[in-house]
This record gives structure tokens, C-alpha cells and sequence, in this order.
């Protein structure tokens, strides 16, 4: 699978959230797409997060969180726009209760996997929503309807 | 759809006396209350004495968590306690840290000072019911420093106490993350269990698998690292701290993850009592029987709590809870229906504990001992299990034991691939998860179950303020003093017991940051783990620098 070629994607932990099995298995998923993967790990804060996205020229950045800090995935959208780098799409996965998505959506959170999320979303959704064009043709499976 | 074992034994249909030829009853299992105690420790189990039924808290402010235990005890939990440290104070910083500021008491109890502590445990006895305050490895010093300070303002002695503040450096590399580097939280690990031992004090060590299966690892894995673990942490204390097994063996506590394929988790479990009773006699050669023992608490699988229709979660949390009370735990505390949402909300936290009593007094299963013990399927699982939970311990013995595994990157990758096997297992229907890949309703079917919210007026922001106002309020020369102390004890090498210096300073209200930070500092490393922050005291002798 190469769907994702030329698209690079930063998968991170925020805050003091150790809980990296899904951002690791996330990683995994896009790799095996042909995404380029920057893994951030644990311990990282917003302003680092958007640091590396600076640095890295990343397309998307993939947030997971399981420990209810929802305050700085949203204060990660807001560094980004105060930096201009705005269309830099931020999607969160993770153990999100439902009753968040539309708090979190409207502070500008670009789309919410919650677990059992398939690897077929996840990539379908960073191929059609990446900041930027890239090299390989959107395939037919995944273009959005 | 996979009929196989998560370690990749091929189930067959039928069992029968052929599949367990040659099995010896003596040897493989002995009576309750016998070597290798297979079948457990009591000769009548639980009639001598029920499992301890208990539920996690820590949400909020410490005392926002202590009115969540005195409301578990009023819905019958009476054994022991358990709490849990928020993010924050498992990395040994303080609240009105930059960091902890943002998320003091989100996911768990904010547990950075005895101020703290002295909070949560309010109107909450300390003996009568067994104290557990988890988190992470690197507090467990502290943990144990305010349990023995508030034991001495009451006036209860300490010998009275039992229960378990400690935990092992490895889960670090398990999910249970703090930031302290290996070298450091093996040393202070160490210390409190050496200080535990010396001092008689009946406090248990967490030496546990629960994170590891947590994190996707299998159940023959979590038994080789368990053992592993266990090996490598008597070891040192005997070797490095010059104690005796018999002493070493009153401490390890095991956490173990009961997860819904019922044989196999309580085959794991039966296993792991004799794996444990071969290595304290053939290896660690032990003297008492009562070091054959090992602890072993359960805790139903948080991993299998499904975001989706959420209810279901209740028939599995009841398979669970079913599996540890007939595999004869000693404790055991329960996933709740809404894990994959929240923490636990009261609803869900009342359902998961009559799930415990309803196993208790309904069903039967705690009249009898080992009830599976004889069966086919189940002795030759226990055998299957066992043999390659010690190909695993072979493989770490062969890396240089757990901490070389550690450092060699093979426990996280290990975890890696089988977190990965399990993701893919579950997305090519190889195994069914009902609501989740079998079975699935719509989303606008779904309907919401209650959220517990962090209380609004104590949120991160205002535990924080509350922690810098009092700060202040403390006797700082007694403070400057006591860390000046501890910071110069640190610098006596890794075998020198920073125990005592460490209590004094908790004696005086210094802080998890504070204690930390000075440690930290004699050893050549930052004073904050994210340099952040400054040392806010002039340490006599050595300038803060």
C-alpha cells in the first residue's frame, strides 16, 4: 500500500499522557501506507508539538490522547493559526467520550478517531486531508465520495 | 475467526486423559496449601479468607478523591483501598509546575505533598483495610514517607499498617510512564525496599504485569517478564543490599490482568503461583515456606472495556471477575464499563463492585477451592502456558536479565509487535469483539453513558494555585534544611538508604518536585526533569546550581 507517499504526518503524545500504545499502532498503520511518520513521543507540549511541525514541514499532525487533556490539543490548533501555519490539519484518536467531538470540532480539531477506528479511515482520511499536493495519485478506494 | 491462545497455542476441540498423560497430581499441582500451590495458598480458600474487593479513585482535588473512597465505602468496600496518582505527580513534579498546572488531578489523585495525602486519607482509617497508592515507579519513596508521617501524627503504629506504595522501575517501559531516567528509579526503588524490609513495615512492592498485557502483551510473555522482574529486584536486594531471601519474598505484590478468555487467563494465573514457588526454592533457595508465596492481585482488563455500546463491558468485567475468584486471588479490582470514556463514574464504579459481590455470594465459586484443578483443557493450558512463560524468562536470562532487556529496547519492542499483532487481529476479524468488529450498530444508536467530570472549581488551574499559596505558608528553613540534608545524602552513592533524609523532609511538607529536584541535582542532573524550572532554595553547603 502507498497511498500516503509524500505525505508527512507528525504522530505525538501531549502532555503527560504515557499511554502510547495507540500512537504507536497508529504510526505502524501509516507507515504501512507509505506515510512518513515523525513520532514524537510522550511528554511533548504544544509549543513543542508546533515547533516540530515547523521544523519537520509536516502535512497533518495526529494527536492521541487517553488522559482528558483536551485543553492543549485545542491550544495546539491555536499556536498553529497565531503562527499562520493554520492549514496544518490537527486530528486527535483516543478514548474521547462522544459528548466531547462537538466542543472540540468547533475549537478546530479537523476530525476525532475514537478507538476501534479502522486503519482504512485513518489513512482515507489523512490522503484526502493533508495540508499539501504530493507525488502519488489519490486511488480510487480512498478518494473522498 | 482464531481458535488459539494470544501466544499462539492452537486450541483443539476436545480434551481428553491423552492430552495430560503422565501428569503427576503431587508434582503438578499438590493440595491447596501445598508445593508447588498450583491450586493456591489456603487449604480452604476462600472460606479463610475473601479476596479483597476494591476500586480505583483519584479524580479532582485529594479531597474530591476522598469522598470518592468513602463513598466505595459505603458501597462495601472494606479490604483495601486503592488510589491512583494523577500525570503529574507520577512524574515527581508539583502542581504549580508549568506542566502540572495544565493537568494536576485529570487523571488521577495530585498526590505531590503530604498536605496532600493528609487530604485524601481524611476520616479514612489506616489500618482494618490494606492502603494502595499506585502511579508510577518514581513516588514510591514519597508514598511511603507520607504513609509513615500521618501513621505517627495518629498515633497508629506502624506495624499496624499493610498495603502497597511501591512500584517497580520497569513499568516505565510498560505504559506507566514518569520521566525519571532507569539508573534513578532503581536506586530509590530499591532504598524503600530495603528501608521496608529493615523496618519490619508490611508494606508490598508492585512488581507487576498488568501494564505489560495492558500494553499488548501476551499472557506467556507477562509470566516470563513477571518472573524476570521478580528475579532481577530479589536479586539486587540480596546481592546490592546484603538482605536475606525469606525477608525479600514478604514483599513482591503482583498485579496480574485478567482478560475475557476465561481458561486461559485462569490456567496463567494457577501457573504463575508454581512458576514463583520453583524459583524461590530451585533458584533464590528459600527457607520458609511462606516464601513459596506470591501475592497475586487481579485487575480485569482495562484494554477490553470497548468504547462501543459500552454496556457490554458489564458481561465482560463479570467473565473477569468470575475468571480471578476462581483462579484464587487475593485481591482484585475492577475495569469499569465506561474505562474507554472516562474515569470511573460513581454509577459505573457501584456496578463493577457488586460484580465482585454478586461473584462473592451468588454464583457458588468461592465455595470451593481451585474447582477447575483435574480438568483436561485447563492442566494442559496451565502446562502450555507455563513452558513458554519460561522460554521468555530464558530469552531475558540470555539478554542479561530485566534491566539489560530494558536498556536493550527488547521489552518496548516486544510490546510493539504484539500491540501491532493484536490491532491487526482485531481489524482482519481473526478476533471478534462485539460492537467493535462484530455485530456493530450505528453511531446514532449508541447512547451515552454518564461522564465523570473533573468537579469544575477544582480543576488543574486552581490545585495549582492552591499548592503555590501554601507553599508559602510552610516553615522554609525547616524546608531549606531538610532537602540541604537529603541533597547531600544523595551524593553518598547508590547504596547509601535516602529513606530517612527523605521522610524528614516530607516531615516538614517538602514536595514531591522539591524532594525529587534536590536528588536529582546531587546526582549531575537537572533540578527539573523538564527544565523548566529552578531550584527555589539555596542549599546549604553546595550552591543551587
Amino acid at each position: 500500500m502507498n497511498a500516503g507517499t509524500g505525505i508527512k504526518v507528525i504522530v505525538t503524545m501531549i502532555g503527560l499522557d504515557g499511554h502510547t500504545t495507540g500512537a504507536e499502532t497508529v504510526s505502524m498503520i501509516l507507515r504501512d501506507a507509505g506515510i512518513e511518520v515523525v513520532y514524537l513521543g510522550c511528554n511533548q507540549t504544544p509549543e513543542m508539538i508546533v515547533d516540530a511541525a515547523v521544523q519537520e514541514d509536516v502535512d497533518i499532525i495526529g494527536i492521541s490522547s487517553h488522559a482528558a487533556n483536551y485543553d492543549q490539543v485545542i491550544q495546539v490548533v491555536n499556536l498553529l493559526r497565531a503562527k499562520n501555519i493554520g492549514d496544518i490539519p490537527v486530528i486527535c484518536g483516543g478514548n474521547i467520550p462522544r459528548s466531547r467531538f462537538g466542543s472540540l470540532k468547533g475549537s478546530g480539531i479537523a476530525e476525532i478517531f475514537p478507538p476501534g477506528s479502522s486503519s482504512e479511515a485513518i489513512v482515507g482520511y489523512i490522503v484526502n486531508n493533508a495540508r499539501k499536493a504530493y507525488a502519488a495519485p489519490i486511488p480510487e478506494a480512498l478518494r473522498a465520495s | 475467526m482464531k481458535r488459539e491462545t494470544d501466544y499462539g497455542y492452537q486450541i483443539k476441540p476436545v480434551y481428553t486423559p491423552k492430552d495430560i498423560e503422565g501428569f503427576d497430581y503431587q508434582r503438578a499441582l499438590g493440595d491447596p496449601g501445598a508445593y508447588p500451590y498450583a491450586r493456591g495458598y489456603h487449604e480452604t480458600g476462600y472460606r479463610s479468607r475473601m479476596w479483597t474487593q476494591r476500586m480505583t479513585a483519584g479524580l479532582g482535588s485529594s479531597s474530591d478523591a476522598n469522598k470518592v473512597l468513602k463513598k466505595y465505602r459505603e458501597m462495601g468496600q472494606r479490604g483495601g483501598m486503592q488510589v491512583i496518582h494523577d500525570r503529574v505527580s507520577c512524574s515527581n513534579i508539583d502542581s504549580d509546575h508549568p506542566l502540572g498546572r495544565r493537568e494536576a488531578g485529570i487523571l488521577g489523585w495530585p498526590g505531590s505533598s503530604l498536605l496532600e495525602f493528609e487530604e485524601l486519607m481524611e476520616d479514612i482509617p489506616l489500618t482494618g483495610q490494606s492502603i494502595t497508592v499506585l502511579g508510577s515507579s518514581a513516588p514510591s519513596p514519597l508514598r511511603l514517607a507520607y504513609l509513615i508521617v500521618l501513621a505517627e501524627k495518629r498515633g497508629v503504629a506502624l506495624s499496624e499498617i499493610h498495603g502497597s506504595v511501591m512500584e517497580s522501575p520497569f513499568e516505565n517501559y510498560m505504559g506507566q510512564t514518569d520521566v525519571q531516567p532507569l539508573e534513578l528509579n532503581l536506586k530509590l526503588f530499591l532504598d524503600v525496599c530495603e528501608y521496608v524490609i529493615r523496618n519490619k513495615i508490611r508494606m508490598r512492592a508492585a512488581i507487576i504485569s498488568q501494564h505489560f498485557q495492558e500494553s499488548g502483551g501476551n499472557n506467556a510473555q507477562a509470566l516470563g517478564v513477571v518472573l524476570s522482574m521478580l528475579k532481577e529486584i530479589c536479586g539486587r536486594l540480596i546481592d546490592e543490599r546484603g538482605l536475606d531471601f525469606d525477608d525479600v519474598a514478604t514483599l513482591p505484590y503482583e498485579l496480574v490482568t485478567v482478560g475475557s478468555r476465561f481458561f486461559e487467563e485462569i490456567a496463567k494465573i494457577r501457573a504463575l503461583r508454581r512458576m514463583w514457588a520453583k524459583l524461590a526454592r530451585e533458584h533464590f533457595k528459600a527457607k520458609k515456606e511462606k516464601s513459596c508465596h506470591l501475592l497475586i492481585a487481579v485487575h480485569t482488563s482495562g484494554r477490553t472495556m470497548t468504547y462501543q455500546q459500552p454496556l457490554n463491558n458489564i458481561a465482560r468485567c463479570a467473565i473477569q471477575t468470575l475468571a480471578g475468584a476462581i483462579a484464587g486471588c487475593t485481591a482484585l479490582d475492577n475495569a469499569t464499563f465506561d474505562n474507554a470514556h472516562a474515569e470511573p463514574s460513581e454509577l459505573a464504579a457501584r456496578m463493577s463492585l457488586n460484580t465482585q459481590h454478586i461473584v462473592a455470594v451468588e454464583t457458588g465459586a468461592t465455595d470451593v477451592v481451585d474447582p477447575l484443578a483435574g480438568s483436561y483443557f485447563v492442566e494442559l493450558l496451565t502446562d502450555k502456558v507455563e513452558e513458554e512463560g519460561y522460554k521468555m524468562l530464558a530469552k531475558i536470562d540470555e539478554l542479561g536479565g530485566m534491566i539489560a532487556a530494558v536498556r536493550k529496547g527488547f521489552i518496548t519492542d516486544m510490546l510493539n509487535q504484539e500491540a501491532n499483532k493484536k490491532f491487526l487481529e482485531i481489524e482482519r476479524k481473526e478476533r471478534l469483539v462485539v460492537g467493535v468488529n462484530h455485530l456493530v450498530i450505528p453511531p446514532d444508536e449508541e447512547f451515552e453513558v454518564p461522564i465523570q467530570e473533573v468537579p469544575p472549581d477544582s480543576n488543574a488551574e486552581s490545585i495549582a494555585r492552591r499548592m503555590e499559596q501554601w507553599k508559602k505558608t510552610r516553615d522554609q528553613a525547616a524546608v531549606r534544611e531538610r532537602l540541604s540534608r537529603l541533597h547531600g545524602d544523595a551524593k553518598k552513592g547508590d547504596r547509601f538508604n535516602l529513606m530517612p533524609a527523605i521522610i524528614e523532609a516530607v516531615r516538614v511538607y517538602a514536595t514531591a518536585g522539591e524532594i525529587s529536584g534536590v536528588i536529582r541535582m546531587a546526582r549531575g542532573l537537572s533540578y527539573d526533569p523538564f527544565e523548566m524550572i529552578e531550584c527555589p532554595f539555596e542549599l546549604h553547603q553546595t550552591a543551587c546550581a
